[in-house]
């Protein structure tokens, strides 16, 4: 049938297909297919009868912001079907109009709900068949300018998705652009080209926070790829980006360009609210080593404390873990220690750009520690001498 | 009067940071106070992973006590801290080390047994070689535990290995056990035990007037075996080189025991020889929440730039490496190092020279005992 072919071809301004079957199912596959990419068709106004063509040519615009539009999860969109065909009295042409919604569970909406579905759904749809079902974690961010003198403020919201693909995935079955992030960019509800300001943006995020480690960053005809350095196998990150006016008041005279402190923040939102809700997901490079060392600390630790024969001390120690008494043994104990460990690290890591937390001491009692506190460099491997250090 | 000068106002006791000596249930007691700490900074509502804050042991944290009454000084700390931390990727490994140190100290406290440094780092090795790769290194993880509980490495159940040895008019009698007369030892001597709390119950008594310190075994071997006590009524005492706290602390008992005996020190003329007798006189700034109770009042008798010049010959003296020039340098820089002996160091460092005690030798292998003689009846030594 060719329904195949048409989704492959999405990417044109036009998509047409040729079938010679009957009017009825010809809207019934239509219909399939844009239930496929997530249209109700509520209704249909027939003002033809085709029923007699032998052979019915269906000619649609589907441009490929349209497509954007499904993405952002525009609340209504209106379009027309044009179906013509051949038959004994010549060439036909009649029309239907299809009214298309998105989730009415969203209406009135929030553009940022329906950007993070949009992105979840476009993910899902392009997800190899060694993703990881539901395995997405996704952080939004928005960003506001405090407005114009005409009241028309600036908005930028972007969504972050990381999926993860089966650990069964042959390293050979690792394609280049899994490496690869295309941001999707938007303006005004329209995708687009991106905007310098927000390239510039883009490149100015402290990635590494983040612990990633950006190689470049490509603008190929607006279309923009980060590529990554040293990014786990299984690891894949998509972005989407859109920049609109909350009013438009003067469509043309507005200068319309997205501020770059706007797209930067609205990115670093979305990391960070990414971040926040999904331990251990983009870890500095500084916390994922810390983490390396969790679990001989957990280890050690979990060994003190059950070689005691001082049961108090081993009761209040599983207490203060949460460990039932009738649960305690190695691994439980280390286990559990493992994970707070690594959860302080997260939080930590997250928090480590908002405040810088004085450090808290194993004995806090000792008076003099903080009037005399003085924080000596310690180099691993230091020989220096002293005569009376023999 | 040792006693009396550290109770007076001008003690400066409210700087002094330093070891408890403490019995195994204290020890692990504090161990268990630390693991609860941490765990409760771990669980809180705001958790954290808790840093260690250790004693700093360097110089610019060491203070010098005089004592008043007496000509005697020594090293110590004061309050001044390092941390070790894992939120710090240069102390992260150390961070760990010091945990791994307490879990096999309480274990040991627990099955009330005592462990060699030896033996510590070979079970580390074994059980953690990500994390210890070297017997230094555990050695200075024992003292950056030391610096954290604040007990002193006896107490965590740790000694150090049998080192020094002592020999002369010395009886020694270990409880319930048969009296051993150190002059008739052999020229090994009596072995001094790494045990602290053996060395502690000791019954010791002398005819001696002296105590010569001996820096190398070899010269300690000659002596006794020459019976040199039988000459000059002394006791020979050696740490074979580095002063372990063991020959330390029983020096500093005999001193305390014996408080008329004259304690000499016989070195190379060297920076590290100098260095050695020091360590003895003074306390170590490494081990200096313990060391600064086992310093005594020991005296240079040689070997000394006079002796050089009067006695040495020029074929004898070899060049100074650069490890003594650094010794040298961090001697100058001292404190607490008297003028005398920095005169000493001076010509050192001036000559580009050194001589071993042995190269007395050149005048006959009973010439070191004449001079030891000679030196004592002038009272030559600073």
């Amino acid at each position: 049938m060719g329904w195949d072919a048409l989704s492959c071809n999405y990417n044109g301004t036009e998509v047409s297909v040729s079938i010679s079957k009957s009017l009825d199912d010809l809207l019934a596959e239509v219909t399939c297919f844009l239930q496929k990419v997530q249209f109700s068709c509520l209704s249909a106004d027939s003002t033809n009868d085709f029923s007699n063509y032998k052979e019915i040519s269906v000619n649609y615009s589907f441009p490929w912001h349209f497509m954007q539009m499904i993405l952002l999860k525009v609340p209504k969109v209106v379009m027309e079907l044009l179906v013509g065909g051949d038959d004994s009295l010549g060439s036909q042409i009649g029309s239907r109009i299809l009214v298309i919604e998105g989730s009415s569970v969203y209406s009135p909406v929030e553009s940022i709900k329906c950007l993070k579905l949009g992105l979840k759904d476009y993910v899902r749809k392009h997800q190899t068949r060694f993703s990881v079902g539901e395995n997405l974690k996704v952080g939004t961010g928005v960003a506001n300018s405090s407005g114009s003198s005409q009241g028309n403020s600036q908005v930028v919201e972007a969504v972050v998705i990381i999926s993860e693909m089966s650990e069964l995935v042959p390293s050979s079955c690792i394609r280049e652009q899994d490496m690869k992030t295309e941001v999707l960019y938007f303006e005004d509800f329209v995708s687009c080209s991106i905007a310098q300001s927000s390239l510039d943006a883009l490149t100015n995020i402290n990635w590494k926070s983040y612990g990633l480690a950006l190689r470049s960053i490509a603008n190929h005809d607006g279309s923009v790829m980060l590529e990554w350095e040293n990014l786990l196998p299984d690891f894949h990150i998509h972005i989407a980006i859109h920049c609109y006016h909350r009013q438009v008041k003067q469509w043309v005279a507005e200068n319309s360009l997205p501020d770059r402190n706007l797209v930067r923040k609205a990115v670093k939102c979305a990391l960070d609210d990414l971040k926040e809700n999904n331990q251990g997901v983009l870890l500095s490079r500084r916390a994922l080593k810390m983490c390396d060392y969790a679990p001989d600390l957990a280890k050690t630790l979990a060994q003190l404390i059950l070689s005691s024969n001082d049961l108090n001390f081993q009761e209040e120690c599983c207490s203060l873990l949460g460990v039932q008494s009738q649960e305690v043994n190695m691994d439980n104990v280390g286990n559990c220690i493992r994970e707070k460990i690594i959860s302080v690290i997260g939080l930590n890591d997250r928090n480590s750009q908002k405040n810088k937390e004085a450090p808290t001491f194993l004995f806090e009692d000792d008076c003099f520690q903080k009037e005399h506190f003085m924080e000596e460099e310690y180099h691993e491997g230091e020989e220096a001498y002293n005569f009376l250090d023999l | 009067m040792g006693e009396l000068s550290r109770s007076t106002i001008f003690f400066s006791d409210q700087h002094l940071c330093y070891a408890d000596i403490l019995s195994p249930s204290q020890v692990r007691a504090r161990i268990e106070v630390a693991v609860l700490n941490f765990l409760k900074a771990l669980s809180s509502n705001s958790p954290s992973i808790s840093d260690l804050s250790l004693i700093s042991r360097n110089s610019s944290n060491s203070r010098v006590s005089r004592g008043l009454l007496t000509g005697d000084s020594w090293i110590f700390l004061s309050h001044s801290f390092c941390t070790r931390s894992l939120t710090k990727e240069n102390s992260a490994k150390s961070f760990i080390r010091v945990w791994k140190v307490m879990e096999i100290c309480y274990q040991v406290l627990v099955q009330e047994k005592r462990v060699t440094q030896r033996e510590l780092y070979y079970k580390l090795l074994c059980d953690s070689p990500d994390y210890f790769t070297s017997q230094l290194q555990v050695n200075r993880t024992i003292q950056d535990l030391v610096a954290l509980l604040r007990c002193s490495r006896y107490s965590l159940g740790i000694m150090a290995s049998s080192r020094g040895a002592i020999a002369g008019r010395l009886l020694l009698q270990e409880p319930d056990k048969e009296v051993v007369d150190c002059s008739t030892c052999g020229s090994s001597g009596y072995a001094i035990s790494g045990d602290l709390e053996l060395l502690g119950k000791l019954t010791m008594g002398t005819d001696a007037r002296y105590i010569i310190m001996v820096e190398k075994h070899a010269v300690f071997q000659r002596l006794a075996e020459d019976r040199v006590f039988n000459q000059i009524p002394c006791i020979l005492i050696t740490a074979k080189g580095f002063p372990d706290i063991a020959t330390r602390f029983l020096l500093h008992r005999m001193c305390k025991m014996f408080p008329n005996l004259l304690v000499l020190g016989l070195v190379d003329w060297n920076p590290a020889g100098l260095a050695i007798l020091c360590t003895f006189k003074f306390g170590s700034i490494g081990m200096g929440l313990e060391a600064y109770r086992y310093a005594c009042n020991i005296k240079w008798l040689g070997l000394r730039k006079d002796d050089i010049n009067q006695l040495i010959p020029k074929e004898c003296l070899v060049p100074l490496k650069p490890r003594d020039l650094q010794i040298a340098k961090s001697l100058m820089s001292s404190e607490i190092l008297q003028d005398s002996y920095k005169e000493e160091v001076a010509a050192m460092v001036q000559s580009g020279r050194r001589a071993e005690i042995e190269a007395l030798y050149c005048h006959g292998y009973d010439y070191l005992v004449k001079f030891l003689a000679t030196k004592i009846v002038q009272a030559n030594y600073l």
